[in-house]
């Protein structure tokens, strides 16, 4: 059948049968400039985000992720939201964790026995754990190996650092990365253990400093730092 | 002056042309009765996909529906992916032969029944003035029935001899194997494999969509207010308004499924030549391709825009075939469109083509 109508096909005259027209051609050939050009943008690069369990190979998420979305679904504390465009057009929609909203990472300890489910759900294994790992556990305050990034804290906001006995970050902490300076004394200033700290993101999560009224900061005095890979 | 006469004169026809076309366009809304349900179907879905999303119910979006750890990847994600990243990806594998299957059974249904773009589509046509609505409508009818008259002329020319009138075959073709969508498709792998991350997943309509209800929903739940959203719809609208005919001439998703529909024999629209105006009566109707969303010209393939390959089983030709000429049976034995119309020999005596 098919042999038929290629013969009929050369028999009549090569006029615009088939083949593709000069407006296809146009719309091909300028959509796959525009595709390459969108393509560049892997150079152009974003700012560091705090990317889920699994997701701290920055190159690795960003050639798997398909912005199916279905990890900000999986999480069940809603701290996996979709990155902004001010971070980067090409990081845009690619999941990273926010710990203003109050919500951290407990790696789903609680939920899921310490199996992260953004991991468990993602598709195209953008979010992907090595074959053995440890999580932090919150009951023997281990730290585990799965790092997502470290705090760190900025004296200028602290509310501790302006004598006000604030230590809600040290009490939120399950792994025992935050340590106070002159414990028991009058003004107790909370430091970072940066071998313990597994950036889960509960001090984050804690911190009033922005909530106090007074300090004009646009971040809180507590945030965790993506790692560098 | 001379202007204004002009103006005047068009409104004066285009208002009695309104009143007829307003009316034949009502008895075809009415006629296109799976497209009510196909609109219906689309928006249920999307609806609960969107409620998923912003609910937290993990059952994914159309670029990944799935639950636990079952998922159904967009076949062009799964694609992109794994150029992407250079590894084989069971998921993406399994969703691939998945979805290959399905289409292979219903070929480009997604396109009618689920995309939220086809919602879109339906909203734009909400808002479009009756006016330029009826305008579109009239100037694809304009066009098919020119080509149906012709086809009807060469029929006469074969009865009187000429051997190769009825099949058409002598006409120009209007597509070819691949198309526009096609380079589309290749383009966008092409920058996959060179850049080393799923390119077109950045832009894709469908994700789009959803990203635009997450993040007007992001922006009322917690007053997250980012550039997004503006450039997410803005960019929807570049492509399925600007980009005219972004899912015949532009989307490489429709590409990767018309590769597959093409091989499709089950729920093909097929004419029963016996029943049908043209073949049975020789009078012009070309309703079936008046009608067809994919621009297909089912009673003369040779001058639709697109093959059967893009079916995307909506039913609409079978809804407005005058005498219900037109069936999809659940398995068409051989390719359906090829056949060589013979005209009873009573028709033949007044074949004049003839118009409404």
């Amino acid at each position: 059948m098919a042999q038929e109508e290629k013969k009929d096909e050369a028999e009549v005259k090569p006029a615009p049968r088939g083949g593709i027209t000069r407006r296809g051609l146009f719309i091909g050939v300028g959509s796959t400039a525009a595709l390459l050009g969108l393509g560049a943008l892997r150079y152009a690069g974003h700012n560091p985000l705090n990317r889920p369990p699994g997701g701290t190979d920055e190159a690795h998420l960003v050639s798997g992720c398909i912005r199916c979305e279905r990890c900000y679904e999986a999480c069940p504390r809603e701290a996996i939201v979709p990155a902004k465009i001010e971070d980067g057009l090409l990081g845009m929609r690619s999941p990273m964790l926010d710990f203003n909203t109050g919500n951290y990472c407990d790696f789903c300890y609680e939920e899921n026995g310490g199996n992260p489910l953004c991991v468990a759900v993602c598709p195209t294994a953008a979010l992907e754990l090595p074959a053995a790992f440890t999580v932090g556990n919150p009951e023997t305050g281990e730290t585990g190996d799965i790092i997502i990034g470290t705090a760190e804290i900025d004296p200028r906001t602290c509310l501790a650092y302006r004598m006000t006995g604030c230590r809600d970050c040290y009490d939120a902490c399950n792994y025992s990365a935050i340590e106070l300076k002159d414990e028991g004394g009058a003004n107790p200033i909370p430091y970072v253990v940066e071998d313990k700290c597994n950036g889960c993101g509960a001090c984050q999560a804690a911190c009033l400093s922005l909530s106090s009224g007074s300090i004009k900061s646009t971040e809180r005095a507590i945030v965790v730092r993506p790692i560098e890979a | 002056m001379a202007q204004k006469k002009e103006t005047t004169e068009a409104s004066v026809s285009s208002q009695a042309a309104g009143v007829k076309g307003k009316g034949s366009a009502n008895a075809l809304a009415a006629k296109l009765k799976t497209r009510r349900l196909r609109t219906a179907v689309g928006a249920v879905v999307f609806v609960g996909m969107a409620a998923g999303l912003v609910a937290g119910v993990s059952m994914g979006t159309m670029s990944g529906f799935g639950w636990d750890t079952f998922s159904m990847l967009c076949p062009l994600g799964a694609l992109g992916t794994m150029i992407a990243t250079k590894t084989v990806i069971p998921r993406a594998v399994v969703s691939l032969v998945l979805i290959a299957a399905l289409v292979l059974v219903f070929g480009r249904a997604f396109c009618s029944w689920l995309c939220p773009t086809m919602l879109i589509d339906r909203v734009r046509d909400f808002f479009r003035s009756p006016k330029k609505r009826r305008e579109l409508a009239e100037k694809k009818n304009s066009e098919i029935k020119a080509i149906s008259q012709q086809e009807l002329t060469s029929l006469k020319a074969a009865k009187d001899g000429h051997a190769c009138g009825a099949c058409g075959k002598c006409q120009p073709v209007h597509h070819g194997k691949v198309d526009s969508r096609h380079a589309v498709l290749g383009g966008a792998l092409l920058s996959t494999a060179v850049f080393g991350f799923p390119v077109f997943c950045l832009v894709c309509p469908v994700g789009l969509t959803f990203a635009t209800v997450l993040v007007i929903w992001r922006a009322f739940a917690h007053g997250d207010a980012t550039i997004g959203l503006i450039l997410i719809p803005a960019m929807l609208v570049i492509e399925l308004v600007v980009l005219r005919k972004w899912c015949s001439n532009f989307c490489p998703l429709s590409a990767l499924m018309n590769l597959v529909g093409r091989f499709s024999r089950t729920f093909v629209p097929t004419i029963n030549d016996e029943k049908c105006l043209e073949t049975a009566r020789a009078t012009s109707c070309s309703k079936c391709a008046e009608v067809c969303d994919a621009d297909i010209n089912i009673r003369h393939p040779e001058f639709g825009l697109r093959t059967m390959a893009d079916c995307t089983r909506c039913r609409n030709c079978v809804d407005v075939c005058p005498t219900h000429a037109i069936t999809m049976p659940v398995f068409v034995g051989k390719k359906a469109g090829k056949t060589v119309v013979e005209i009873p020999d009573p028709v033949m005596d007044d074949l004049e083509p003839k118009l409404d």
